[in-house]
């Protein structure tokens, strides 16, 4: 169990569906450690990591948060693949 | 050669207005066309609609699209489709597209696509009305995409690109956890790919996927989800094929 008194099996879910409706991310890997819970996946600006730390907290019931989410730079490709 | 760039799930909002476009800049020296592969916005709002097409507007090179499960949360998703339009996008909900690359004719054929599962493991028409209902609606996509690409060879075709937003294969799933793949493609869209054959099938919908992968019959399968891809758009080389092979014998003559 974790602090927050839900099974881990649980609390997994309830924060995927809370980032999946309050912060519209459904990539978003969520781990849950003990009292910690590990976001991972990536995004597309830092507002929307922030977006996600915020939507999965208020559903983790005062665990601890590890934001692992990165932002992709989404750069420009500088090769391509030759498929033959 | 012609180079296809290709990307999905850009889900443009107004946080990142401007950004997109900003990397669209100097496309035509890498690419002949565009090729987005669904997940436009976040919400699929009339707003978010609205920046996706002021963003892929008068684009360097044509821009082909699918739209994806986030394009339809609102359920605007025909007003989406009419707005990219406007902005010279075209947006294949099924049925295909033909462009003239420097004389190579390309054909695009390309539908949202749905879940349901993979071969061995995949979910039936059978059952409950909505179970029934969910793989119906996947089949009828399939089934569409396995005309237009058909399609596609009596218009002459050079060369045929298969465009999703839902997986074909579970190869480029992989990193995915197991337990959600049959809400992110099927192989009913596999089968169809492979029967009309095609040179290259490009798919978007799983984040935390992997690029590469190929369908029973040896068509090279492409995730370009931008999470996956990591850069503003991946680049794909086509040669033409040989004009004495028939061009689905790949796919038609395996099957
Ligand atoms: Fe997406
Ligand atoms: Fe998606």
């Amino acid at each position: 169990m974790t602090r927050a008194g839900e099974a881990p099996h649980y609390l997994v879910e309830r924060i995927r569906d809370r980032v999946a409706e309050q912060a519209h991310e459904l990539g978003i890997h969520v781990e849950v450690c003990g009292d910690v819970v590990y976001l991972r996946g990536g995004v597309v600006s830092e507002e929307r990591r922030r977006e996600v730390e915020e939507a999965a907290r208020a559903a983790a019931g005062g665990c601890t948060i590890r934001n692992e989410v990165s932002v992709i730079p989404a750069a420009v490709p500088d090769g391509e693949e030759r498929l033959t | 050669m012609i180079r296809v760039a290709a990307v999905g799930d850009i889900h443009l909002g107004p946080d990142v207005a401007g950004q997109y476009r900003e990397r669209l800049t100097g496309l035509a020296d890498h690419a002949d066309v565009l090729l987005v592969a669904g997940d436009l916005t976040r919400h699929g709002t009339l707003e978010e609609g609205r920046i996706v097409a002021d963003e892929l507007r008068d684009a360097p090179v044509p821009v082909i699209a699918v739209l994806g499960n986030h394009d339809y949360h609102s359920e605007a998703e025909n007003e989406i489709t009419e707005m990219l339009g406007e902005a010279g996008v075209t947006v294949l909900h099924s049925g295909g597209t033909m462009i003239d690359c420097g004389g190579v004719r390309l054909g695009v054929a390309g539908c949202k696509g749905f879940g349901g599962g993979f071969a061995g493991s995949s979910g039936d028409e059978f059952g409950e009305r909505e179970m029934k209902a969910f793989i119906r609606h996947t089949r009828e996509l399939s089934d569409g995409l396995y005309e237009s690409l058909a399609a596609l060879d009596d218009q002459g075709a050079d060369l045929k690109v298969a465009l999703t937003h839902y997986s074909p294969v579970k190869d480029t799933l992989t990193g995915e956890p197991l337990e959600i793949y049959p809400f992110l493609g099927s192989y009913l869209l596999a089968e169809a790919i492979d029967r009309a054959g095609a040179d290259l099938a490009v798919h978007g919908h799983a984040h935390m996927g992997s690029e590469k992968g190929v369908t029973p019959n040896g068509v090279r399968v492409r995730n370009v989800a931008l999470p996956v891809i990591k850069q503003a758009y991946a680049v794909y080389g086509l040669e033409k094929r040989d004009s004495s092979r028939p061009p689905a014998e790949a796919g038609r003559s395996a099957r």
